[in-house]
């Protein structure tokens, strides 16, 4: 099978697996145990957290906390806002805190926002420009009284687009002084820049950063959250890792994701490198061959805004989900867009619509993601067979 | 201890000329969907009686309340023809409903044996008056009564409750064979149950256009016809590789005409499939003036293209209704899966709403589908789906 599906997951590492499995097997106390093998466990788990920490170029600035993965790393900020909202007030009723978020999130953001609306808060969604990024100023214009967050991702997971975080970290900050308030904090889906995009939370003036272990050749139900200062989690139970996210710590998991983080982070400027010259043969391949249309629309190679490891493009007249059954059938693994909202009921395209883009061609639309193992014969083959599909198959 | 059930029939006492017929035939589906349990079904005039081990009294109950041509049952006490023996039993049913928090009762006898000591309104008095002996929180109530103490005098003495109700209509394959298009959409699943009931037995027919259409719409479509199965008895599903005769279609028929010749050409294929394995009939879930393809004006068009019969069970049916019906049978949560059908690509913007039958028929022709269809329907795939008696405790 030829794997252009790296955004939803990437093939696992075994010989880190291997390794982690290994040390959490030779140190497998409880970190909060206080025998000689708790300690060990414990310092090993440090150990996992400052190699992670140090990928993110943080340094000594706030903390690492090992989740069970990148939704569970979204949804912690976002369910402290709920805490807060529900213990603001003694008469048992909710505040009604506000939340600014985009209408092209993932849905580990998106939908659990719109579940804190649905039991009380506020929230607004901001949308993109055609190009699929967010204009910090709009950000800025959402921010109200009573807003207590904002969450904007960092690389958009179906067209690539790469958020100008510390633009709409400024525009918040902002907007918060002309309305004589204290910033609201920033949350950040970063899940798709590791050994992708530099991502350095730290510098940017937000206050935390979501993680995946899997998307790098990490174990699954892996995350983690980077937070700048506390949060108050609703789960609080044995009060692992800083308190924020309760329940034994996993070793195993937090060290293959601090080993795969620094073998991506180590090779990122080569991967980026190889990455943009793929693009480039598949953007210019897939308007020569198919006639197909690269989204955003206009999206060009080599464009800095953009992601090189993500390109969504447009079949038009031929639904992407039929490609991506034949493509299949042909040996080739793809997706029409985030797999974790292709099962969900609703068909739609949001994150496409969103930019405006014509129902017709974000129903066409599949994405290529590449990653480090991706090669150019594995590019050309998927241009040749889409192709040929996409003449065989458009009615 | 077995589970012992007493089973009324309806309908099929109506049919004087062919009743052993019918009977024949209910007795033969209880039999084949008790199959694999260790059972017995006996017919005595008016009344089946099913028993099953203890352990399969929940998979008896099941295909009592799916089975066509039952229209009630209830667990009985089948006692010796003696006045103790009835009351004794006459008070544990009375204790079981005052159990469940039954107080207004009224007890009801039937006597087809003349011989016994008591007539059936004496039978009913005495039994009153005991229930409410053993049970002072008890009232008699002949109108609203919450719970009936049964009493049948017959060949044997049975004694019941209140009895559950069963499907009615006409046992399965009493009205034939039927070919039911099944979609994966809310209405088709629904007019097969209810053809069922109709004495119809079933074989259904899914046209797949694979890529257009997924596996996990066809996937979709099993699971609606295993629900059918459950009240027709097993089904066969023939899926039909579809994907060229609707893409002759799309690229050949004029835009709006897309969906009707699609419609048109299902019928024909169905026709040719029904006409294979003997059906007598097809069975749709159209509705009138639901969508498009569904006018009076393009049912006659479409249907001109079989000459069986087209068993429209839902025609008058409100949507509402129909999806009443499907979430009663457990095939509403199925079909509301987003897997759609019939791909969105193929379906025109405006579709044609009244179909000329001349018309649209010389259309029809001239796009030479015929050797296309033939082959669709030669290459059929068959899905055996045996009837889904559910696992006993």
């Amino acid at each position: 099978m030829i794997y252009l599906d790296w955004a939803s997951t990437s093939p696992p590492d075994l010989s880190l697996l291997d390794e982690a499995a290994r040390i959490a097997g030779q140190a497998y106390g409880n970190p909060s145990s206080r025998h000689r093998l708790g300690h060990e466990a414990k310092e090993k788990l440090d150990e996992a957290r400052h190699r992670f920490a140090a990928q993110l170029g943080a340094g000594k600035t706030g903390r690492v906390v090992f989740t069970g993965g990148g939704s569970e790393a979204d949804a912690l900020p976002l369910l402290a806002v709920l805490r807060q909202a529900l213990s603001s007030r003694r008469d048992g009723s909710i505040k009604r805190l506000h939340i600014v978020t985009t209408e092209i999130e993932h849905a580990a953001v998106y939908e659990e926002v719109l579940l804190l609306k649905s039991l009380g808060l506020e929230a607004s969604f901001v949308r993109p420009e055609s190009d699929g990024i967010i204009d910090p100023e709009k950000i800025g214009a959402a921010i109200g009284r009573d807003t207590a967050l904002v969450a904007v991702m960092a690389v958009n997971n179906e067209t690539g687009a790469v958020q100008d975080l510390a633009g709409i970290a400024g525009a918040v900050a902002g907007a918060a002084k002309a309305l004589g308030r204290p910033a609201p904090r920033i949350h950040v889906d970063a899940v798709q820049t590791l050994g992708k995009v530099e991502f350095r939370p730290a510098e940017l003036g937000i206050d935390t950063a979501a993680f995946s272990a899997h998307k790098l050749g990490g174990p699954r139900a892996c995350g983690a959250l980077w937070i700048r200062a506390a949060l108050e989690p609703l789960a609080v139970g044995g009060g692992q890792e800083g308190g924020i996210r309760p329940g034994t710590e996993s070793l195993q998991s937090a060290w293959a994701f601090s080993r795969a983080a620094e073998q991506a982070a180590g090779a990122l400027e080569d991967n980026r490198r190889r990455a943009r010259a793929l693009e480039a043969r598949l953007i210019e391949g897939l308007i020569s061959g198919a006639g197909a249309i690269p989204l955003p629309l206009g999206r060009k190679a080599g464009d800095e805004r953009y992601s090189p490891f993500i390109l969504s493009a447009a079949f038009p007249g031929l639904s992407g989900e039929v490609l991506v059954r034949a493509l299949s059938d042909e040996g080739l693994a793809l997706s029409t867009g985030s797999a974790c909202s292709s099962n969900l009921r609703k068909k739609g395209r949001r994150v496409l619509a969103a930019m405006g883009l014509d129902e017709g061609l974000a129903f066409s639309s599949l994405r290529i993601s590449t990653g480090p193992a991706t090669t150019e014969s594995e590019i050309d083959s998927f241009l040749e067979t889409s192709a040929a599909l996409y003449r065989r198959l458009r009615p | 201890m077995d589970a012992f059930y007493l089973v009324k029939i309806g309908e099929i006492l109506l049919k004087l000329g062919n009743r052993k017929e019918f009977e024949d035939r209910l007795r033969s589906q209880l039999n084949r969907r008790l199959e694999g349990l260790p059972h017995k079904v006996e017919l005595y005039p008016g009344r089946y009686f099913v028993s099953v081990p203890e352990e399969h009294a929940a998979a008896a109950e099941f295909v009592l309340s799916r089975t066509p041509g039952v229209n009630g049952f209830a667990r009985a006490f089948k006692v010796e023809k003696s006045v103790d023996a009835v009351f004794d039993a006459a008070l544990k049913v009375a204790a079981q409903a005052v159990g469940q928090g039954g107080r207004r009762f009224k007890a009801e006898s039937r006597r087809s044996d003349k011989s016994f000591e008591l007539g059936s309104f004496e039978l009913s008095a005495e039994i009153g008056a005991r229930v409410l002996e053993a049970f002072p929180e008890t009232k008699v109530d002949l109108h609203q009564p919450e719970f009936t103490v049964n009493v049948e005098i017959r060949e044997r003495a049975y004694v019941y409750g209140n009895p559950s109700p069963g499907l009615r209509g006409l046992p399965v394959g009493s009205g034939g064979k039927g070919l039911l298009l099944l979609s994966g959409g809310i209405d088709s699943p629904v007019a097969g149950y209810m053809m069922a009931r109709r004495g119809l037995s079933l074989e259904a027919i899914y046209f797949h256009a694979y890529p257009y259409t997924s596996q996990e719409a066809k996937d979709k479509v099993v699971e609606l016809a295993r629900v059918v199965a459950s009240f027709s008895g097993g089904i066969k599903l023939w899926t039909i590789p579809f994907t060229e005769t609707q893409l002759k279609i799309k690229k050949e028929a004029r835009d709006d005409l897309v969906t009707v010749m699609t419609r048109a050409a299902m019928m024909e294929a169905a026709g040719l499939l029904a006409e294979r394995i003997g059906a007598n009939s097809l069975v749709t879930g159209e509705s009138l003036g639901q969508v498009a393809s569904q006018t009076a004006e393009n049912l006659r068009f479409t249907q001109s293209r079989t000459s069986l019969p087209v068993l429209r069970p839902l025609i008058g049916i409100d949507k509402e209704e129909t999806i009443a019906m499907a979430k009663k049978i457990g095939s509403c949560e199925i079909s509301i899966l987003p897997y759609e059908d019939c791909c969105v690509v193929f379906s025109p913007e405006h579709p044609l709403l009244r179909a000329k039958l001349e018309r649209e028929t010389e259309a029809y022709e001239k796009l030479g589908l015929r050797e296309a269809i033939a082959k669709a329907v030669t290459e059929a795939e068959l899905i055996a789906i045996p009837y889904p008696l559910p696992p006993s405790d």
